[in-house]
């Protein structure tokens, strides 16, 4: 038993050090930084396009000061208000990009004047202000209590379940893990595939079979890949997590520790699944070259549990459909992190899912060594699936 | 003693092995030839375990081959195979670690083995960097960096250069000579005959002949050189062929029985008798007889 963990451990470390001074290490970091750059940078851009405004006041306009100010706080929009001496100064703040936009004239003539547009968060904001404003005058002159009439028409809102308020955070936490488990999934698993062929190709296996068992050789390589799959994807987690809190583009540490811990344990199910498949496929055929035709089909089980992370569970957590999936081995992996990332799958569903994948996992890779015996030293034709799941 | 019972191979409808049983003693360098397609390769893939036999065994000291011996064995197949970007070095110590070396004695090891085979300016230099020759020598460095109990050689003599031929032949009298078996297959067959102790003769799939090079001319036909009487004297004469004639030399071989003081006397007949002496027949011509009733089978490349 030692001595099976030396050799795995050997194998594992060959392919550690093989990966990590190769190219694709590097380009693959980068690019994923890349990536994370480009996500956060539009999440932020989008974060200050929707809560920060400026509106110059001109005239009369300048008597709703007050409610704006409020209405503003209500709805969390950061409002800054100026108000200019006459109408040019305003135009010209506007045109000059200092303001948003101006309020110019008075009850019944009021204008919201924009340089190109009017964001809509400023019009609604403008717009509701006007009409309350309008409303309570009105009401005042017909000898009606403001106050009491709005107290009656309120209509308080509340859910069954409390409300989450870190909401938008979790749904871009569970798009982010996602899309790296995505990745890392992925791209080590191809590259499973692609080493049992080079190996193949190369002709080395005979040597290396001739010294060690077939299940060592793979048990080794898959380790190691899945160790170099690990590293990355805690680089960029880390990174991912340090770039989000220094910029306040997520304040929630706690959910962000927990989805990490829970992707990293989903990475390794779903990297061991996927890379035992990726192994057999990559044991029929003899060239890179024929290596597409046979992992294309594994890249199916990959993409359908994206598609619907990243379609359906942002707006709908507890879809029936990706609940079931999300408990299916080959599927699990993507759907149930992302559940865990959005707060919508107890800890015992994640536990349940974890089992069934292990459960899989066992007979994968039962069925992926067999394969990979059968069928790592036939060289030339590609090898039938048949053939290579005959009992030896 | 490493032995080789009854080994039956099929592919598919073709039979690659059928009864194959031939041992290699320590200290005793094996040569094993035959034609391609013979069954050399397919024979060494099961000693390795790198196929499985449908019949027969292979044991070492009397016990199974499995893989904790096969770790002891020092292989060189007949596909080449390196991992191209490795360094020499680093591939050579990599290999002899899967074996069970520790670190500091395998770096030794991988020291002495490319010393020996011209290789040590290129240590640090990437597999793919080498010219093939080169790759063949690492390839042989693989093959013995761990000190392996037992050598399994396919072909390893193709490809070298006559410097490179002159050092494995070293080699491997040399570790005979410390006590290993070392089992060779080669299409040469001057250079089998020169090295080996034994031979094993294969001809599709089955051991047409196995033993000293003396024992498998004992067990051909006696063979006469005479030189000097008239070409023709010895047609007709009760118990002799005619192999070859050559100037005034005639080649005659012998039935079992026939006394060669008569197939003087008939040469003295016919002419002044200037040679007269038994032919030893090289390698090449005892395979040659070997598989020549065998059917389906070419001679050696």
């Amino acid at each position: 038993m030692n001595r099976v963990a030396a050799t795995i451990a050997l194998v594992a470390r060959r392919e550690v050090s093989t990966q990590v001074r190769s190219r694709t290490f590097v380009i693959g970091l980068v690019l994923m930084l890349a990536v994370f750059g480009g996500y956060g940078a539009v999440f932020a851009f989008v974060g200050s396009q929707t809560s920060e405004a400026s509106l110059v006041l001109d005239g009369q306009a300048h008597e709703l000061r007050e409610d704006l100010r409020s209405a503003a706080d209500r709805q969390g929009l950061q409002l800054t208000l100026t108000e200019a001496g006459n109408r040019a100064t305003a135009e010209s703040m506007v045109r000059g990009g200092e303001a948003d936009a101006m309020l110019t004239g008075g009850f019944g003539t009021f204008q919201l004047v924009g340089r190109d547009d009017v964001g809509a968060g400023l019009r609604t904001l403008v717009t509701g202000v006007v009409e309350q404003r309008a409303v309570t005058d009105a009401l005042s002159a017909a000898g009606a209590d403001p106050d009491r009439v709005s107290a009656l028409s309120g209509v308080g809102i509340r859910t069954l379940e409390p409300a989450d308020p870190e909401r938008g955070q979790r749904i871009a936490i569970a798009l982010a893990v996602t899309f790296l488990l995505f990745f890392s999934v992925t791209a080590y698993g191809a590259a499973v595939a692609q080493g049992v062929v080079e190996e193949k190709s190369g002709r080395v296996v005979e040597l290396l079979l001739a010294t060690i068992p077939a299940t060592q050789l793979l048990a080794g390589k898959i380790v190691g890949l899945g160790l170099v799959g690990l590293l990355q994807l805690l680089i960029l987690g880390a990174v991912g997590t340090v770039v989000a809190l220094a910029t306040g583009l997520l304040a929630v540490p706690a959910v962000l520790a927990g989805t990490l811990l829970s992707a990293v344990v989903w990475y390794l199910v779903g990297f061991f699944l996927f890379a035992t498949l990726y192994a057999a496929a990559g044991a029929l055929v003899s060239r890179q070259e024929e290596l597409q035709s046979v992992t294309a089909p594994v890249a199916v089980p990959l993409l359908v549990p994206l598609l619907l992370a990243v379609a359906v569970l942002p707006t709908d957590p507890h879809n029936t459909v990706t609940t079931v999936l999300s408990y299916v081995p080959f599927f699990s992996q993507t759907l149930m992190p992302a559940r865990t990332a959005l707060g919508a799958a107890a800890w015992w569903e994640v536990l349940i899912a974890l089992a069934l994948a292990l459960a899989a996992l066992v007979g994968m890779v039962l069925l992926s060594a067999r394969v990979y015996r059968n069928s790592v030293l036939r060289t030339g034709a590609r090898v039938g699936w048949r053939e290579a799941l005959k009992r030896p | 003693m490493l032995a080789i019972e009854g080994l039956a191979k099929r592919f598919g409808t073709a039979t690659a092995l059928d009864g194959v049983t031939f041992q290699v003693r320590p200290g005793e360098v094996f040569g094993f030839v035959g034609g391609n397609g013979a069954g050399k390769t397919t024979t060494m893939r099961i000693v390795l375990g790198v196929l499985d036999p449908d019949a027969g065994t292979v044991s070492w000291r009397g016990s199974p081959v499995d893989a904790t011996v096969r770790r002891r064995i020092g292989y060189l197949p007949e596909e080449r195979g390196l991992y191209p970007k490795m360094r020499v070095t680093e591939h050579l110590v990599y290999l002899a670690r899967l074996h069970g070396m520790s670190r500091s004695a395998a770096r030794d090891a991988a020291a002495t083995w490319t010393g020996r085979v011209g290789l040590a300016e290129r240590r640090h230099d990437e597999v793919q960097k080498l010219s093939l020759g080169n790759q063949q020598r690492v390839q042989l460095c693989a093959a013995l960096v761990h000190d392996p109990d037992v050598l399994v050689l396919d072909e390893p003599f193709s490809g070298l250069d006559p410097a490179a031929v002159d050092t494995l032949s070293e080699v491997l009298r040399e570790r005979a000579a410390a006590g290993i078996p070392v089992i060779f297959s080669s299409h040469q067959l001057e250079l089998v005959e020169r090295l080996c102790d034994r031979v094993g003769i294969i001809s599709a799939g089955r051991m047409a002949a196995v033993g000293t090079v003396d024992d498998l001319r004992a067990a051909s036909a006696e063979r006469y050189d005479v030189t000097g009487p008239p070409a023709g004297w010895a047609d007709g004469l009760p118990g002799v062929r005619v192999l070859d004639t050559d100037g005034a030399r005639t080649r005659v071989e012998l039935e079992p029985g026939t006394d060669d003081q008569k197939l003087l006397a008939a040469a003295l007949q016919a002419g002044p008798v200037h040679a007269f002496g038994p032919y030893r027949p090289p390698l090449s011509e005892l395979y040659r007889d070997a598989v020549a009733d065998r059917p389906g089978t070419g001679g050696p490349a």
